[in-house]
C-alpha cells in the first residue's frame, strides 16, 4: 500500500499547528499490530476530545492491558521492553496529537501502527489514560542513603 | 592428494583457518557445550595476580550476553543490536581491529524482541563468522576480511519472531531458532547450508507429527507413546501461537549423530488458554542435524504455569550414575530442577532441586513428570498465586550457561534466589504485539541475597558449595583445567574462585553489570588470557530501567525487589581482557 499521501499530510498538519516538522516518515516500516494497516488518510486531530475525563481515563486503561500494550510499556506504563509513558517525557511530541499520532500510526523501534486496529475514540482514551498517569516519585532524582 | 600435499596446503590457507587447542571456535568452546578449557597456566595460587591488559567500547547499550570467540589470533565480537561484528588482531599492540561489519538491521525488530536487544554470539566454521541479527537473519561473514558471504532470512518480524540466539553449525549445517514466547510464535528450528545459506529443513516444536518431523519408528520418546503427541497435547488450533521459541544453546554427540536444545515457554502465560501438556515447549528434544528428523524428546514442565521455558544448555558428560557409566546430558532449568539424562534414550537419572523449589514436590524418574502443588498452579481464575519458586528468570537463568570441569567432576554456575507472585489474566493474540497474560512481582527467596554461584555434582544431584551474592548472578560460567572458575555479577564484578572450595580469589570491577559468558585462549606469546563481556541488561534492563541513563524521554524507577541496584552500575558495552 502506498501511504506517501498520508505521511505527506501528516508532516504538513504537524507544520500547520506550529510544532517543529517532523521528519518524513515512513509508514510501510512501521509493524501493524495484528498485521492490519491504518486507512489511509484518516483524519489527524490534534486534540483529545476526552481530556481529563476519568471515565475515558479507565476505558483506556482496560484497552492498554486488552491491546498487549502493557506487555511492552510494562503494567502502569512504567517502562518494559517500550518506555517508560508515565514519566512525562516524550520520544515523538507529548501533545495531545502527538501521542494520538504514536498509537495511530506507530514509530521506529518497533512500536507497532493501532490504527487498523482501534477506531480513533479508543485511540483518544488510550491517551486519556496515559495523560492521567502521575510520574513516579523519583524522577527525575533518585538518592540512596 | 598425498598427507604431505594436505599439510602444505593447510600452511597456506589464509587466516581463519583451523581453530587450534587454546582457540575459542564456538559458544561454548566445544560440542559438548562444557565451557571448560584444558588451559593451566592460571591456577589458585596465582589467580589473585590477575589483571586487565585491554578493554574496548562497543559503542553499544544494552544488554552484552554472549560470548567473544578467538580464532588464529583474532577475537571476533557481537555487539548487542544493531549486531555489528568486530574483529580485533590480537598479535598486534593495542589489538587494533582487522576490520567491522555493520549489517542493515530493522529497527523494529526492537519492538518485538522481548527482553532486551539482545544477540548471543557467533560460531566460527570453515572460515566463517556465522551469526543472527536481530531481525531474522542469519549472515556469514569472511573471518578473513569481514565480507559479507550470504545473508538469509529465517523468521518473521510480523509474527513476533527475533533471533538473538547464537547458531550450531554441525558439518554443512548451521542450526537456527527464533524467540518470541511472549508473542504467541510457532516455534522452530531451521537448518541452512553453511555455504550458501540455503535453508534446507524446518523443524516445529509443536503441531503435527509432518511438521514436528516425528516419524513412525525414529522418533522414541523415552516416557510417551502414541503419535501427534505435539498436536493432541494442545486444543484445535492453540498450537498455533504456542510459543517453544529457540533462543538457548545447543550441543551435539558426534557419535551419536544427535544435536539436542531446549524450548522456552508456552504461549501465553495464562495456562488456561491452552489446557493439556503443550508438547514440546518447556522440553529438550534430540534430532538429526542432517534433516532435523526428531528422535526423541522430554518435557520438563508440562503445561508450563510458571514461565519455566528449557532453554538452557545440554552438557554432554560422560557420569558414573547409581555405579554405572553413563552417557548423559546435565541440564539446569528454569524450573529450578537439575536433570541428568541419558543423552541417547532421554530417559531421566537424576533430578533434584539446585535452588528453592516449590511448585513441585519433585520429580518423579519413574514417569519423568514432576509432582505439581496443585495450590502452585497459575491460571486467570486463579487470582494472584502466591510465593512461587524459583521466579520465571530461573533457578538459573539459560542465558547464562554454565561449566563442566571434566577433573572435578563438578558443574558450575550461577543461580537466582528469588520467588513471585503470578497473577495470570486472559490475553488476546494481536499479531506483532506481546502476547503474555501474567503480572509477576518478584522478592528475594530465603536467606535475603538474590543469587549465588554454585558447583553441582550431577551424578549424586548435590550442590557441593555455594558462593552467596547481593543480587541475582546472569553471567554465564568457565572453568579451566587450573581448577579456576570465572563468573561476573549484576553489579558490576569479574570474579575467579576455587573450583574445589568456590573461594574467591580476585575481582575487578568491570564498568557495567556482567550478564555475558567468560572465555579464555592462549594468545600468541603463550599465555593464557581471560575474556568477558560488561553490560548490564537483558532482563535486568527490563526489570530495574533505572540503570538506564541514556534517553531524557525514558526516564524509569528502582525495581522495588533491588532498588539500589544502580547504586552500583548502569548500562555500557565493554570488552575486557585478562591476564597474569
Amino acid at each position: 500500500m502506498d501511504l506517501r499521501p498520508v505521511a505527506l499530510a501528516l508532516v504538513v498538519s504537524a507544520a500547520c499547528r506550529g510544532h517543529e516538522a517532523a521528519p518524513a516518515m515512513r509508514h510501510e516500516a512501521r509493524v501493524f499490530a495484528g498485521g492490519v494497516a491504518p486507512p489511509a488518510g484518516a483524519p489527524p486531530a490534534s486534540e483529545n476530545p476526552f481530556r481529563g475525563d476519568r471515565q475515558s481515563a479507565a476505558e483506556g486503561e482496560r484497552t492498554f492491558g486488552v491491546m498487549n500494550c502493557d506487555g511492552c510499556h510494562g503494567g502502569g506504563a512504567v517502562g518494559w521492553a517500550g518506555p517508560s509513558l508515565r514519566d512525562g517525557r516524550w520520544r515523538y511530541g507529548g501533545a495531545d496529537g502527538d501521542i494520538f499520532q504514536s498509537i495511530y500510526y506507530g514509530q521506529p523501534h518497533g512500536m507497532p501502527a493501532y490504527g487498523g486496529m482501534l477506531p480513533p475514540t479508543a485511540i483518544w482514551k488510550l491517551v486519556t489514560y496515559l495523560q492521567s498517569l502521575e510520574p513516579p516519585a523519583n524522577v527525575p532524582t533518585e538518592s540512596w542513603r | 592428494m598425498t598427507r604431505l600435499a594436505v599439510l602444505t596446503l593447510l600452511a597456506v590457507l589464509p587466516a581463519g583457518g583451523t581453530a587450534q587447542r587454546g582457540d575459542w571456535p564456538m559458544p561454548a568452546k566445544d560440542y559438548a557445550a562444557t565451557r571448560y578449557s584444558d588451559l593451566t597456566e592460571i591456577t589458585g595460587a596465582n589467580a589473585g595476580r590477575l589483571r586487565p591488559v585491554w578493554s574496548f567500547s562497543t559503542g553499544v547499550l544494552g544488554g552484552h550476553e554472549g560470548q567473544p570467540l578467538v580464532v588464529d589470533h583474532t577475537m571476533y565480537v557481537v555487539t548487542p543490536y544493531p549486531n555489528v561484528l568486530y574483529a580485533f588482531d590480537l598479535t598486534r599492540e593495542g589489538y587494533p581491529l582487522k576490520w567491522k561489519y555493520r549489517p542493515a538491521v530493522d529497527p523494529n525488530a526492537l519492538g518485538i524482541a522481548c527482553c532486551d536487544a539482545v544477540n548471543r554470539g557467533a560460531f566460527y566454521a570453515d572460515g566463517k563468522i556465522v551469526y543472527n541479527l536481530l531481525d531474522g537473519h542469519t549472515v556469514a561473514v569472511a573471518a578473513a576480511t569481514g565480507k559479507e558471504l550470504w545473508k538469509t532470512k529465517i523468521a518473521d518480524l510480523s509474527q513476533g519472531e527475533t533471533t538473538p540466539v547464537a547458531p550450531l553449525v554441525v558439518k554443512h549445517r548451521v542450526i537456527v531458532g527464533a524467540s518470541g514466547g511472549e508473542f504467541g510464535i510457532h516455534g522452530w528450528l531451521k537448518g541452512l547450508d553453511l555455504e550458501t545459506g540455503r535453508i534446507v529443513w524446518t523443524a516445529y516444536n509443536i503441531g503435527p507429527d509432518s511438521q514436528v518431523l516425528a516419524k513412525p519408528g525414529t522418533f522414541k520418546p523415552f516416557y510417551d507413546r502414541g503419535t501427534e503427541l505435539a498436536l493432541t497435547s494442545w486444543p484445535a488450533d492453540v498450537w498455533k501461537n504456542g510459543g517453544a521459541p529457540v533462543w538457548g544453546w545447543m550441543s551435539y554427540d558426534a557419535d551419536l549423530d544427535l544435536l539436542y536444545y531446549g524450548t522456552g515457554n508456552p504461549a501465553p502465560y495464562n495456562p488456561e488458554q491452552r489446557a493439556g501438556d503443550n508438547k514440546w515447549t518447556a522440553s529438550v528434544l534430540a534430532r538429526r542435524p542432517e534433516d532435523g528428523t526428531l528422535v526423541w524428546a522430554y518435557q520438563f514442565t508440562p503445561h508450563d504455569s510458571w514461565d519455566y521455558d528449557a532453554a538452557s544448555e545440554m552438557i554432554l558428560a560422560d557420569l558414573t550414575v547409581n555405579g554405572r557409566p553413563r552417557k548423559v546430558l546435565v541440564h539446569f532449568d528454569k524450573n529450578g530442577f537439575a536433570y541428568t539424562i541419558d543423552r541417547a534414550t532421554g530417559e531421566v537419572l537424576v533430578a533434584q532441586p539446585f535452588v528453592d523449589v516449590n511448585w513441585a514436590k519433585w520429580v518423579d524418574v519413574a514417569t519423568g513428570r514432576p509432582v505439581v502443588d496443585s495450590a502452585k498452579l497459575t491460571g486467570a481464575s486463579r487470582g494472584n498465586v502466591k510465593e512461587i519458586c524459583p521466579t520465571l528468570e530461573g533457578g538459573k537463568s539459560p542465558a547464562s550457561p554454565a561449566a563442566y570441569s571434566p577433573r572435578t567432576g563438578l558443574f558450575y554456575l550461577a543461580t537466582n534466589n528469588m520467588c513471585m507472585d503470578y497473577q495470570a489474566t486472559e490475553a488476546t493474540r494481536i499479531a506483532g504485539t506481546p502476547f503474555i497474560g501474567a503480572n509477576t512481582p518478584y522478592h528475594a527467596g530465603r536467606g535475603g541475597y538474590m543469587g549465588a554461584f554454585i558447583a553441582w555434582d550431577a551424578a549424586a544431584g548435590k550442590k557441593v558449595w555455594q558462593t552467596t551474592e547481593p543480587y541475582p548472578v546472569w553471567s554465564g560460567a568457565v572453568v579451566t583445567a587450573g581448577d579456576v572458575a570465572f563468573y561476573g555479577t549484576l553489579d558490576g564484578w569479574f570474579k575467579a574462585a576455587d573450583a574445589r572450595t568456590g573461594k574467591v580469589l580476585w575481582r575487578f570491577k568491570v564498568g557495567s553489570g556482567v550478564v555475558g559468558n567468560p572465555i579464555t585462549y592462549t594468545g600468541r606469546d603463550g599465555k593464557q588470557y581471560v575474556a568477558v563481556y560488561a553490560g548490564i541488561g537483558g532482563d535486568w534492563f527490563l526489570l530495574s530501567g533505572d540503570v538506564r541513563s541514556d534517553d531524557p524521554a525514558d526516564v524509569r524507577p528502582p525495581a522495588d525487589f533491588m532498588p539500589e541496584i544502580a547504586r552500583h552500575t548502569s548500562q555500557g558495552g565493554i570488552v575486557w581482557i585478562f591476564a597474569l
